[in-house]
């Protein structure tokens, strides 16, 4: 059983955000000097190792089992990145502490560098905004004379990832909002517009699958920044319960307790983001983006399907849905046979 | 101030870390080391009675010296697989009842497949569940029988009962959702009770998909607690990896959790237009076969057990049940455990099938 594309990349959407914080977590803690160092190395070595040993390991086995290895693996390293991010804090920090430093502003300091790396990193913005611009270059050489809003929109966008670069979030929404405004205001508004030629329907799909991925796009985008947010709330949130539990007396004893604690904030922060009614809208604009792509894409394929005069999945979806009726047809006859027979018996 | 983070010194924190991951090797070559046969699932001996398109009654053969010919047909959900009621010898509802004497039957829904996608709830209600009661039925002289509905299998007993109350001689629910606009289930606001469509275009979903992918349906699930499920469930196996009865259960719930079967596309569509975003249920608004679902006809004898715990259908939802039905015998039960709980703990499976037998010998 496969599904599509499309709600993998719904699903990826989530796993990426994690993905991503730890690379820019772990690229921002690299470059603080740090005795912590080979271990690091280590770590990526002893993952890498783990990895590729793990199929092996597991050939022979069911399904379920190798799944199971295959999760135990990714909460191992998800944990061990998670603690190679402590250990490497805790190193940097300690001699500052110890020399009368306010740790308080160090770490706020480092929260703010997070920020900035995740928020500007090369797979969050400058990828999107990459595959975009060559997008849109594509697009404005064959539509020169629609490129004036695109100028705006550009001279416009400094502001946004200035402002952006500060770790404000929002910014990359607005500075994406640019591209949209001035994308409706072109060719958005040229598919509204009746197509010509021999090509028209097969034109039009291709036009409106793009517009569709666009929307699907923007939506994944949008969703990976708050994603991202959260991400950097909840490290926060759990560097201040550490900071109450030691004010209490009751500071982490070992490496388990470290861990749980960790979960236990990160899954509350999530969780509160979860339920709130803006997460709810991004959440379902993403599915719902993703699902008009994916009719579109669908029907661009038929399209292909029809001029090379094989079925097409609507095709096929029509003939099951007339079996159904025949079925349910047949089950009704028979039903009320028997009830005849047994009233003549 | 203490030094950041803990007051571990370094070197133990690298000893535990080492540790650690010592723990997780092991792990997984214990797991390894497990074969298919090792973790069967569904064990307590069945026969087939009828089967019409993908679904399948069972009547699982009697554990007891001496049954009680009380009939018991047990109707899960469409979301995922109903062996979840006999997981495991010593954790089975079913081998429970059977050891009780009642004469126990099982839906399996099946694997649906794309040719099934304009299958309606009026097919699953009034079209498969109506033939395996009367299956049943037909074993017992044509008298009523006793329906156990689970989680949304409970939901469509509530609407088969409410339309065919002569059929269903006493009524049990579990974890059954009847009130969809409970906010604190996270399941529901997801699927639109507070925003509806611009939360969850189902039309659009449908259209899409053809049936809904049960990976889909999984990730959203594991989505409602995504750190304890994805992550903090797999750290704490490393703690039972020496323990081989523990690690097999474990596999043993890992099995049925991913054994998601797809769901048909129309009967999706109406379960959440209706029941999630539209809350028709109890507002006597959901039409099944042209038919008005109106739970005051639901007069026979309920019991409803909820978990106090559960995360996918919050208590609230199922308690609002006494607020609807018709009946005057109205009994409910609960225990202090999650969704899964119900089916797996240890003390819910003592106490679980006796309350339902009991129930049952009080009205037989």
């Amino acid at each position: 059983m496969f599904w599509n594309d499309q709600a993998e990349a719904v699903t990826n959407a989530f796993t990426e955000s994690q993905t991503k914080i730890w690379e820019s977590w772990c690229a921002l803690f690299r470059t603080v000097p740090s005795p912590m160092m080979p271990l690091c190395f280590g770590m990526d070595q002893w993952r890498e190792l783990t990895s590729k040993g793990l199929q092996d390991w597991t050939a022979e086995s069911e399904q379920v089992v190798k799944d199971v290895a295959q999760r135990l693996h990714v909460a191992q390293d998800t944990a061990m990145r998670f603690l190679e991010l402590s250990l490497s804090a805790w190193k940097a920090m300690t001699p500052k502490v110890e020399s009368g430093e306010d740790w308080q502003t160090m770490f706020a300091n480092y929260s703010t560098k997070l920020r900035e790396q995740l928020l500007l990193s090369p797979d969050g913005m400058a990828r999107t905004a990459g595959d975009m611009a060559e997008l849109w270059r594509l697009y404005l050489e064959e539509w020169q004379k629609l490129s004036q809003p695109w100028t705006e929109s550009w001279r416009r966008a400094s502001w946004h990832f200035g402002q952006a670069a500060t770790g404000d979030g929002s910014a990359l929404i607005k500075l994406t909002n640019l591209y949209w405004d001035a994308y409706e205001r072109t060719f958005g508004r040229l598919m509204e517009s009746p197509s010509l030629g021999h090509t028209r329907e097969l034109n039009e799909q291709l036009l409106k699958g793009f517009d569709s991925w666009l929307d699907f796009r923007r939506a994944s985008f949008e969703y990976q920044v708050v994603m991202s947010e959260t991400w950097c709330r909840s490290f926060e949130r759990f560097i201040g319960r550490m900071a109450s539990l030691v004010e209490a007396g009751k500071p982490v004893q070992d490496v388990r307790q470290l861990l749980f604690l960790w979960l236990d904030v990160v899954d509350e922060n999530f969780l509160a983001v979860f339920r709130s009614d803006e997460y709810i809208r991004m959440q379902g604009h993403l599915m719902n983006t993703a699902m008009t792509y994916r009719i579109h894409e669908r029907d661009i394929v038929e399209a292909f399907l029809k001029i090379s005069h094989v079925p097409s999945r609507s095709e096929l979806d029509e003939a099951y849905r007339r079996i159904y009726e025949l079925r349910k047809e047949v089950k009704e006859l028979k039903s009320a046979f028997r009830q005849i027979q047994s009233k003549v018996a | 101030m203490t030094p950041f983070l803990t007051q571990m010194q370094p070197e133990e924190f690298t000893k535990q870390l080492v540790e650690f991951n010592r723990r997780v090797l092991k792990g997984i070559d214990s797991l390894a080391r497990i074969r298919d046969e090792d973790f069967e699932v569904g064990f307590t001996p069945k026969e087939e009675i009828s089967r019409e398109d993908n679904v399948v009654l069972y009547r699982y053969l009697p554990l007891a010296e001496r049954p009680s010919h009380i009939p018991i047909l047990i109707a899960y959900a469409l979301i995922n697989r109903p062996y979840m009621v006999d997981l495991q010898e010593n954790r089975s509802l079913v081998r429970n009842l059977l050891k009780l004497g009642m004469d126990v039957y099982l839906i399996d829904w099946g694997y649906p497949s794309r040719a099934d996608r304009w299958l309606t709830l009026d097919d699953y209600i009034n079209g498969y569940l109506e033939s395996c009661v009367e299956a049943v039925r037909q074993r017992y002289g044509g008298e009523p029988i006793n329906l156990l509905g689970i989680c949304q299998g409970g939901t469509f007993s509530l609407s088969y009962a409410s339309l065919n109350p002569k059929k269903i001689k006493n009524l049990i629910t579990m974890v059954t959702p009847v009130d969809f606009h409970v906010r604190e289930g996270m399941l529901n606001v997801w699927a639109g009770c507070t925003l509806a469509q611009p939360n969850l275009d189902v039309d659009r979903m449908v259209d899409a998909f053809g049936n809904i992918p049960g990976e889909y349906m999984n990730f959203g699930f594991l989505m409602l607690k995504p750190f304890q499920l994805g992550i903090r469930k797999y750290l704490e196996l490393i703690d039972v990896v020496d323990d081989e009865e523990k690690l097999l259960n474990f596999l043993r719930m890992e099995k049925w959790i991913f054994d998601s079967p797809d769901q048909v596309g129309e009967a999706y569509r109406q379960f959440i237009k209706d029941f999630y975003q539209g809350n028709k249920f109890i507002k006597g608004e959901v039409k099944i076969g042209g038919r008005v679902i109106d739970l005051r006809k639901v007069n026979m004898p309920v019991l409803n057990i909820y978990a106090e715990e559960d995360h996918l259908v919050p208590p609230a939802s199922s308690m609002a049940l006494r607020r609807y039905v018709g009946t005057n015998d109205y009994t409910v039960r609960s225990f202090p455990v999650g969704h899964i709980g119900m089916y797996v703990s240890g003390k819910v499976q003592r106490d679980l099938p006796p309350t339902i037998a009991d129930w049952l010998r009080e009205r037989s």
